[in-house]
């Protein structure tokens, strides 16, 4: 019996290689230092992974983290960490997935699950109460998301409470952005893992339990969610999410000129009206789907497709239609959404997706790729059959679609435009443009695993405080929205629902779950860990400040029209202002100091 | 009992039922229905379950719906673990006399017993006694307590 309730207190550790798997307890000690997830999951790779591993190797591990609030009672305590080195960046790398997959993990026993080595041909893992089962996949290989679902779900008797991730082809092909898709419509998404997982030859992994999640105070527990149901019933923004899904922030955005729009050569997309919330809800949404315990329900069921056929999927979500609608120019819901469809069933990443084709388009139209470059695609800002057919091509791998495959900056080298490659240290841009919300431009640069918008979420208070172009307390303010987002991946809930959970409540939280002592400031100081030994994982491979860095077109190119107009992003301040707060030096290595008093 | 008065009975008589126009596939049902009969989360313990056809972009519903001709109750005859609770309608389970045979979940139109993890007995809703924990919780209204003809 566990001495530890909130989590199932084992981890389980399959050797593809040897073709063996076991379990091993969490170390739990680790649990107040690192909480679980992304915590968790961040000093296993640490440990496991070094420097010189190439992440497309054997050597590279796929390190999944429940959190402690996993599966419970908990709104949205549905997100799995997984912890990689990204063959898209290069780095160290973390991704979080809903969806139902997680917590079908816990409930088969294991609060975590890390994949090392290679299978010598495809195979499958199931996981069924703890008892774990490689098999042959040579029948799953190729197949697209939906269909390999179908069949390993029928190959497994048909259960439909089995929850499977899998891989499509992107990741077999080895596209350095490849998801791993959870559910249909649930991605582990930023940062090419599905890569990693294709490199292993690993296809699906599928989980079904029926074991106990315990609480250390059910009682407690069942007031605190009944709090939370009542909090998120009545809060403006989680009404928003419920009723236009997370492209509510499309108008927003738009209106204060910070929308991605072709390639980011502007912040605002005139034609975003056709695109915002509400035309969306109107358009082409005919349900609401949630994650586990979520009764936000931000996740649209849509139909669209016209000229490309009918589509019915869940989705789009606001980065999809920022990164391959604006950015693209394309405002035409069909295309859209049948550029959704192709991401999501082989099995890539939306935004850097888009950001590829948006790099090409601009190129195209700047003459420094042509027709013979595409197959005689007129590869063109605002043609969404143009969009389609080169998200076609990178699925397939096929002429341009190869190079756009290998990922944004290797694409835009090979292009001869390093300068067009929207990107920091490989990893595509989310929605918002740095110029016209200076948090934002420290969250892309700060992110251990390039551009990504979730590190920090500092566009919220940003537009709350009507301060999205001001530099003032942009230091301080990355560092609380690091925190604040570090504590939601590594303790298993989803990030929405801070709306309602603050830290001091997620810290009770942890206290009812685990039985544990927690508060406040254990919470924030493990979060300052976890992000000072991320950022030492990076410091490893040799980056620095000169990695801490943003694309020239966000430094030198004013924006040329919208509410940010003639801004740019004065990064070099921002920064100083920042690692000064976290005690890093003026090169952003932490200082011994601040390295023992963490512990680390 | 004449039979007249049995059916006013049968009207008056609240059951389950589950409107998949309203469900979003949150699964708060079964974590609370796990939650009020065992004091722990798990899906495997709830006598309701939420499947998601990812096709069709709907949830379905597996539950118990207090059938007027309870199938289940003579397909046990050999146990006689099962009755139905005459002031709520549910069918109770004797878990001394159950053996997890499965005759009940064979006999069910709806498949909705279930074997807990582990042993070999069966639940089967309760109704929890009157104020199903399920139709509290629901947070789209997708789960009701309602009598036949009761109006929205």
């Amino acid at each position: 019996m566990n001495s530890i309730t909130g989590i199932t207190g084992s981890i389980a550790r399959v050797h593809l290689g040897a073709g063996t798997a076991g379990s091993e307890p969490l170390p739990l000690d680790r649990l107040g230092t690192f909480i679980g997830g992304r915590g968790l999951g961040a000093q296993y790779l640490f440990n496991e992974v070094g420097a010189d591993t190439d992440p497309l190797s054997a050597g590279n591990k796929l390190v999944f983290m429940n959190g402690p609030l996993g599966g419970t009672l908990v709104t949205g305590s549905n997100k799995i960490n997984l912890a990689f080195k990204s063959p898209l960046t290069g780095t160290y790398s973390y991704s979080l997935c809903g969806g139902h997959w997680g917590p079908e993990l816990k409930f088969a026993g294991f609060d975590g699950l890390i994949v090392e080595g290679a299978a010598p041909a495809p195979v499958y893992l199931w996981i069924n109460d703890g008892r774990m089962e490689l098999r042959p996949a040579a029948n799953l290989w190729g197949k697209t998301i939906p269909e390999t679902e179908k069949a390993l779900r029928a190959e497994l008797g048909g259960d439909e409470r089995i929850q499977i991730a899998c891989i499509g082809p992107a990741g077999e092909m080895l596209n350095r952005y490849a998801c791993i898709t959870a559910g249909w419509y649930r991605e582990f998404g930023r940062g090419g893992c599905g890569a990693v997982m294709g490199a292993k030859k690993l296809k699906a992994i599928a989980v079904r339990g029926t074991g106990d999640i315990r609480v250390h105070d059910p009682k407690g527990m069942m007031e605190f969610a009944e709090t939370l149901y009542r909090d998120l019933k009545a809060h403006p923004k989680a009404k928003e999410r419920r009723t236009y899904g997370t492209n509510e922030m499309l108008r927003t955005v738009n209106d204060l000129g910070y929308l991605c729009t072709r390639n980011f050569t502007e912040g605002y997309f005139p034609e975003g009206t056709r695109i915002d919330g509400p035309r969306m809800r109107e358009d082409i949404v005919v349900g609401d789907a949630s994650c586990y315990a979520c009764p936000v329900a931000c996740g649209k069921r849509s139909r669209a497709g016209g000229a490309f056929g009918s589509v019915l999927l869940e989705g789009p979500e606001f980065e999809t239609i920022g990164l391959v609608g604006a950015n693209c120019g394309v405002s035409d819901w069909d295309a859209i959404v049948k550029a959704t469809q192709i991401c999501d069933e082989y099995g890539f990443d939306t935004m850097n997706a888009g950001g590829a084709v948006a790099l090409a388009m601009e190129c195209f139209g700047k003459g420094i790729i042509t027709a013979k470059d595409t197959g005689g695609l007129e590869l063109r800002f605002g043609s969404g059959p143009a969009l389609v057919e080169a998200l076609r091509m990178i699925a397939g791998r096929r002429g341009i679609g190869d190079i756009l495959a290998e990922g944004i900056k290797a694409a835009a080298e090979r292009f001869g435009a390093p300068e067009l490659g929207m990107h920091s240290k490989g990893q595509g841009f989310g929605v918002y443009d740095p110029r016209g919300c200076k948090g934002m431009a420290l969250t892309y640069a700060l992110s251990p695993k390039g551009a990504h918008h979730m590190y920090a979420t500092t566009m919220g208070p940003e537009m709350a405080a009507k301060s999205t172009l001001s530099i003032e307390g942009k230091g301080k303010l990355q560092r609380d929205q690091q925190f604040s987002m570090c504590i939601a991946d590594s303790i298993g809930v989803c990030s929405t629902l801070r709306v309602v959970l603050s830290v001091k409540a997620l810290a009770g939280a942890f206290t009812m779950a685990t039985g544990r002592p927690m508060d406040e400031q254990g919470l924030l100081t493990a979060a300052e860990r976890i992000i000072n030994l991320e950022r030492l994982y990076n410091i490893r491979l040799g980056l620095s400040r000169k990695d801490d860095t943003l694309p020239e077109r966000f430094l030198r190119e004013p924006l040329p029209d919208g509410h940010a107009k003639g801004s740019t992003v004065d990064l070099e301040s921002m920064l100083d202002d920042y690692y000064a707060l976290m005690g890093w030096d003026l090169d952003g290595i932490p200082t011994r100091e601040k390295l023992l008093e963490l512990g680390l | 009992m004449d039979s007249q008065e049995s059916s006013l009975t049968m009207i008056r008589r609240s059951t389950l039922r589950f409107d998949e126009n309203r469900c979003v596939g949150c699964r708060i049902c079964e974590q609370w229905c796990a939650m009020s009969h065992f004091g722990v989360i798990n899906s495997a313990r709830a006598c309701i379950a939420i499947l998601r056809n990812h096709e069709s972009q709907k949830d379905r519903a597996v539950y118990c719906r207090q059938c007027a001709d309870t199938p289940c109750i003579p397909a046990c005859k050999k146990y006689g673990a099962l009755s139905r609770d005459e002031t709520t309608g549910a069918i109770i389970v004797d878990p001394d006399a159950c053996v997890g045979c499965r005759a009940c979940i064979k006999a069910c139109p709806h498949g909705a017993p279930r074997v807990l993890p582990g042993e070999k007995k069966v639940i089967i809703c309760d109704l929890c006694g009157g104020e199903p924990s399920c139709v509290a919780h629901c947070p789209e209204q997708a789960v009701l307590f309602r009598g036949e003809g009761a109006h929205e």
